[in-house]
């Protein structure tokens, strides 16, 4: 008995001492990104950048003099792993800030943590409007765009490519449900007479598009506007090639299927008509700061052709260290106010993160995927920045 | 609604439901087989596809771009999964056919685990690209001459699928039903005591199965390949469709594989047509009905008591 309490007593001395780890001579960021599985192609790319940021604070003496320390969690594509995860960052490792997120679930799911525990957090990628609307808590801030800002850029498209008839065909999920809905609602703003002919909701993780592809075939639509991304957006391209499918419509898409990470991979098997977003490209330079972060990051990376996501993690450890400088600290409640209305310089441009809705002003490059002499690969050309809605 | 009454997009739909069902079948054919025999439910069949499709990759993109460097992918995947297997089977799950169906089940999980880890090692997280075969790049006009108002072409890949299924379910019929070493396999499902005590190696039956099964699904990750993206996660959404076909079908049961996997085919592609919104639990409530009626499965035997 007297060995069980003192085992017992011990246990409670090392938790004691796991809570309040967080001391006055490091920041630690709690960063959560899909680093195995399915989301592994993302999450890797992201804590690259994430790495980076943290490597450049450091190399210039701290944020707010302080050392930054990442503690880095695997939050998979699940939401209920990524909360689990976000409640040890806090209680075991005492993190002063949670950064990251990729699914929209996933990032909804850490906001909520975030919310109970009184902690920051900073969605870097996940997109979904409930994030910093119906679901807006104090401590929850996007640093990625939104499925508002990308639905509304989906509209303008389909005026600039003159689009009539429109299959709407989004993943059935919190992503994709909420980039269909700001696209309706932009859809009578850019393109009074275009009208939705067919509404198709793939799932999550499908691998099969052939059944989809001849739904769209035979609705006669002349226009795709969807988000499907990554892999999904690979397979329907695969599959629906072989139909024709892209010399019937024109295909616009959100989810950053422009990315390089996907044109490169594709190489070939990429398809015509295809006019679809980044947040970034390693060949378009809009800014000399960005010259000098992409090579910075083709350093790390091993390759000029580096991809998009590095860039959205990196902007979001940056926002939080020039708020702990203007904070002069990291009190949750001051580094609040500093966040809200703060502007930095990013490689894509200057940001900033609005006071109200705690959403900063990310735009996305956007234009057709042309073939180019000389390549193995699509690029987009021209390249087009298209602000958030407002702007 | 009105799709249903064009001729053309039922057509498709029909035939897309056959290619579906035939890469599906594929590797579920691999699955059933190697519980029917070793009564294992191999979770690792998944990543043993994903593996298929990761050696297809690399054998076709150290090729020049022939139509014969598809194949030889394809015949390299279902080679190195029959080593991959030979060396689970022998070195590890060989050990494990005494302990109870936990322990099995948790062995191949943790394969599912170390193979994904290894494919990250080997190939990375990226996304992969296989392009078709030559030859098989294009489409077949199924219209002859007719005049239509939308082209009735097919894509001469899946078509190929649609081929290929059943003549791997008919020489797998033929092995089984007609050999002297499918009938080897098929004693030992039904008793494995009595083949032993009739002088048989069983121990090499259940090494040769697992073999063969393990490199089905290396073949159905090969023929995957240039459908869909190559990538780490692939083996999820897979197994989950094999156990929804061989529960559907029967564990066990060839034929049952077979229907199972049609079944699949076309409650995807018909479903979206006509329950649009519910796509996503229709291959679940479809099992579950299955459940419900025949517990064992359509062509599966209630389980009989051990003896």
């Amino acid at each position: 008995m007297k060995r069980f309490v003192t085992s017992f007593a011990a246990a409670g001395l090392t938790l004691a001492a796991g809570y309040g780890a967080a001391s006055a001579d490091e920041i630690k960021i709690g960063v959560l990104y899909p680093t195995s599985g399915g989301g592994a192609i993302y999450g890797g790319p992201a804590m690259q950048g994430h790495d980076l940021a943290v490597e450049e604070i450091n190399a210039a003496g701290g944020a707010n003099g302080v050392k930054v320390v990442t503690v880095a969690r695997d939050s998979k594509l699940n939401p209920a792993a990524a909360a689990a995860a976000a409640k040890e960052l806090i209680t075991k490792e005492g993190v002063n800030v949670l950064i990251g997120g990729l699914a929209s679930s996933v990032g909804l799911a850490i906001s909520e943590v975030a919310r109970q525990e009184k902690v920051i957090y900073i969605a870097t990628i996940p997109k979904s409007i409930k994030i910093t609307r119906e679901k807006l808590h104090p401590y929850v801030f996007r640093t990625a765009s939104n499925t508002d800002f990308e639905g509304d850029a989906l509209a303008q498209m389909v005026k600039r490519v003159d689009g009539k008839k429109i299959c709407d065909v989004q993943l059935d999920y919190a992503y994709g449900h909420d980039l269909a809905d700001g696209f309706i609602k932009a859809l009578p703003s850019h393109a009074p007479d275009a009208e939705v002919v067919l509404t198709l909701r793939p799932k999550l993780g499908a691998t099969d598009f052939n059944a989809y592809v001849t739904q769209i075939m035979g609705s006669g639509c002349d226009t795709v506007v969807s988000g499907l991304w990554g892999n999904h957006f690979v397979n329907l391209a695969k599959q629906g090639a072989p139909f024709g499918l892209f010399n019937q419509v024109t295909y616009i898409s959100g989810g950053e299927i422009a990315s390089h990470e996907i044109a490169g991979k594709m190489g070939a098997d990429y398809p015509d008509n295809v006019v679809s977003n980044t947040y970034e490209l390693w060949y378009h330079s809009p800014t000399e700061a960005h010259k000098k972060f992409q090579a910075r990051l083709a350093k790390k990376a091993g390759t000029e052709e580096t991809a998009m996501w590095p860039m959205l993690a990196y902007n979001g450890v940056m926002f939080y260290r020039a708020a702990v400088e203007k904070a002069g600290g990291t009190d949750a409640e001051k580094v609040i106010e500093a966040l809200r209305g703060l502007t930095i310089e990013t490689p894509v441009g200057p940001l900033t993160i609005n006071a109200e809705d705690h959403q900063a002003n990310t735009g996305q490059f956007w234009g057709p995927m042309k073939k180019q002499a000389g390549r193995k690969y699509r690029m987009m050309d021209p390249v087009t920045y298209i602000p958030p809605p407002g702007e | 609604m009105s799709m249903l009454t064009n001729p053309t997009i039922v057509f498709l739909q029909f035939m897309n439901s056959i290619s579906l069902g035939m890469n599906l079948f594929i590797i579920a054919a691999g699955l059933t087989l190697i519980f029917g025999v070793l009564r294992v439910i191999n979770f690792a069949h998944g990543v043993f596809f994903m593996f298929g499709a990761y050696v297809c990759y690399s054998v076709v993109s150290r090729m020049a771009e022939t139509a014969g460097a598809f194949w030889l992918g394809v015949l390299a995947a279902g080679a190195a999964l029959a080593v991959i297997a030979f060396i689970i089977e022998r070195g590890l799950l060989h050990y494990l056919y005494d302990k109870e169906h936990l322990m099995q089940l948790l062995f191949t999980f943790a394969i599912v685990l170390i193979m994904g880890d290894l494919a990250k090692m080997i190939w990375g997280t990226d996304q992969y690209s296989v392009p078709k075969p030559e030859g098989l790049k294009g489409a077949v006009d199924f219209s002859f001459g007719a005049d239509l108002a939308m082209p009735l072409l097919y894509p001469a890949y899946p078509l190929m699928l649609c081929v290929l299924g059943p003549v791997v379910a008919i020489g797998m019929w033929l092995v089984l039903s007609k050999t002297r070493w499918g009938r080897v396999i098929r004693a030992a499902t039904q008793d494995r005591e009595m083949l032993a005590a009739l002088g048989m190696n069983v121990p090499l039956v259940y090494t040769a199965v697992f073999v063969a099964g393990s490199a089905l699904a290396g073949i159905g990750g090969a023929l995957a390949a240039p459908r869909v993206a190559v990538s780490p996660g692939m083996d999820v959404t897979i197994i989950v469709e094999c156990f929804i076909i061989v529960i559907i079908g029967g564990l066990g049961s060839l034929w049952g594989s077979f229907l199972g996997a049609l079944i699949l085919g076309f409650v995807n592609s018909f479903g979206i047509m006509i329950f649009p919104n519910w796509e996503l639990v229709l291959s679940y409530v479809l099992m579950l009905l299955v459940l419900l009626w025949r517990p064992w499965g359509l062509f599966g035997q209630p389980e009989a008591d051990g003896h």
